[in-house]
Order: structure tokens, then C-alpha cells, then sequence
């Protein structure tokens, strides 16, 4: 257990104002997955397999018609508990991928595999969300590593950001 | 920015200390006297924070040899936060369409109650 509190990873959380079982379903059923992935303005057309070993694929579409694709597999689907799954971001555009690494070369893939566990917390009426990224890419988990999180990823990030702003 | 100039930069940044000699450079240069006032740390060990800082290029020093004035290199840590802050925009902004499509699944789920009744 102590091993997992330095795992270098990325933590979001929301609470939403909706029934856990209905959140989990945004997460499940393609129509609902369609209607909000990706970043504002984006468009989404996705097929997914939720159960254990089952596949998915989202390609979010940019407003100025650039697609980025995921794909990937479900680890675990424990409804409506939490899901926990592979991405790839492989089919992501050059410029995305030059953005991880200016000098990446022939790699085709420098972010490596992100691992992404989603958990639903019962809340009654409402439900806490909670979004975590682990990185396969060596570089990515050593340099997050090297930051010396125990309490996870984004706290530093926000400290950084704070930083970043005053400059 | 190359994975070992990331290396650097996130290492360098990995101490508190060293956070808080950037954020006073941030508003301005300074020499080692002023920045190890606040510290209560002694000029050599302020020293040493400033290598790391130079060493992993989030800082220049200047080159007058009594005063050496060091002053903040915004560029490696903006290539830090541009490459973190795509990943979390990606998330920040999926999870706010989420929340206003969960609230309208709801009015509709509402409406539709209604009707049937």
C-alpha cells in the first residue's frame, strides 16, 4: 500500500448533481458518452463494450474538424462503482504528440498508455466523481515521480500553476 | 523540451524551498543576501538551491562576481505547465459537459415523468 501512494498519477474530482447510477451510465452508454466528451466545442461519436475485456472507441472531432482518437479496453466495470480503463492515444494528431515530446522522433505514441480509473461515490442526490490518470511512459512517471507527490499529481500542478500565473 | 530537460525542471521544482525562490523572483531579480533573508538559511545552501535552479535553465545569474544578480527564465517552466495544463483542460472541460448534460438528462427524465402521469 505504500507503493500505491507514490504512484505518479493525475486526480481530478467533481462533485455532480445527479444519481450515482445515472452518472455512471453517461459513462456507459454511447449515446450519453457521445453527448459530452472532449473539450468545449468538441463533437464525439463513440462505440463502447462495457464489461470486463471490452473495447471502446471515441473520436473527438475539434471544432476546426480535427479528429482525436481513443481507444482501449476496460479492465474492470463494477456498476455503478467504477470503471477502470486503458487509453490510447495513439491516433492523436502529430502536433498533439509533439506537445508530450518536441523530440519524440519516429514515436509514435511518446504519452505511452494512460491507465483511467473513474469512481462514483453515492452522495444521495448528488455524486463525487473522481477521475485518475496513470501514465506508462517511462519519462512522464519519472519526471512525476521526481515531484515528490504523496498526495497525488494535481496539488503540485496547482502550486506550479500558481507559480506559472505570477510570471 | 527533451525528456531530460523535463527531467530537470520538474526535479528542480520538487522542493519547496526552491518554489519559493522562484515565486520571489518572479517579482524581480534579487542577489543570494536578499534571497536567503526569508529563509533563515545560510549563503552557501542558498547557493546550492540556486545551481539546481541554473543547472535545470529556470534561472540566469548575472555576471558581476560580488553580486550576481539571479532572475527568473519563465521558458522551461512554461513548457511544464503547457504540457499539464492540455491534460487537465481536456478533463476540466469533458467533466463540465457532463454536469450540464446530466441536468438536462434530469429536466428531460422530469418532463417525461409528468406526462405519463
Amino acid at each position: 500500500m505504500a507503493a500505491k501512494s507514490i504512484e505518479p498519477e493525475f486526480v481530478i474530482t467533481r462533485v455532480l448533481e445527479a444519481p450515482r447510477e445515472l452518472v455512471f451510465r453517461a459513462w456507459t452508454d454511447p449515446g450519453h458518452m457521445a453527448r459530452w466528451s472532449g473539450p468545449r466545442g468538441f463533437t464525439c461519436t463513440c462505440e463502447i463494450d462495457p464489461r470486463p475485456g471490452g473495447a471502446y472507441r471515441l473520436v473527438m472531432r475539434s471544432e476546426d474538424g480535427v479528429d482525436y482518437p481513443i481507444s482501449g479496453v476496460f479492465r474492470e466495470v463494477v456498476e455503478p462503482e467504477r470503471l477502470v480503463m486503458t487509453m490510447d492515444p495513439t491516433g492523436h494528431p502529430a502536433q498533439w504528440h509533439d506537445l508530450v515530446n518536441p523530440n519524440r522522433g519516429d514515436d509514435p505514441n511518446p504519452a505511452g498508455q494512460l491507465i483511467t480509473t473513474a469512481t462514483f461515490e453515492d452522495l444521495g442526490s448528488r455524486t463525487r466523481l473522481t477521475v485518475r490518470t496513470r501514465f506508462e511512459s517511462d519519462a512522464i512517471r519519472d519526471a512525476m515521480l521526481k515531484m515528490g507527490m504523496t498526495e497525488g499529481w494535481s496539488q503540485s500542478l496547482e502550486r506550479l500553476e500558481e507559480l506559472v500565473a505570477k510570471i | 523540451m527533451s525528456p531530460d530537460r523535463l527531467d530537470m525542471t520538474f526535479s528542480a521544482l520538487a522542493d519547496p524551498t526552491r518554489r519559493a525562490i522562484l515565486a520571489r523572483l518572479a517579482s524581480g531579480e534579487a542577489s543570494v543576501t536578499e534571497l536567503a533573508r526569508p529563509f533563515e538559511m545560510s549563503l552557501p545552501a542558498v547557493s546550492k538551491h540556486l545551481k539546481v535552479l541554473e543547472r535545470a535553465g529556470l534561472i540566469a545569474r548575472g555576471r558581476e562576481a560580488q553580486w550576481r544578480p539571479s532572475r527568473l527564465e519563465a521558458g522551461p517552466l512554461k513548457d511544464v505547465a503547457d504540457w499539464v495544463d492540455h491534460y487537465r483542460k481536456f478533463w476540466d472541460e469533458s467533466l463540465d459537459r457532463l454536469e450540464v448534460y446530466l441536468k438536462e438528462l434530469q429536466a428531460q427524465g422530469k418532463k417525461d415523468g409528468r406526462k405519463k402521469h
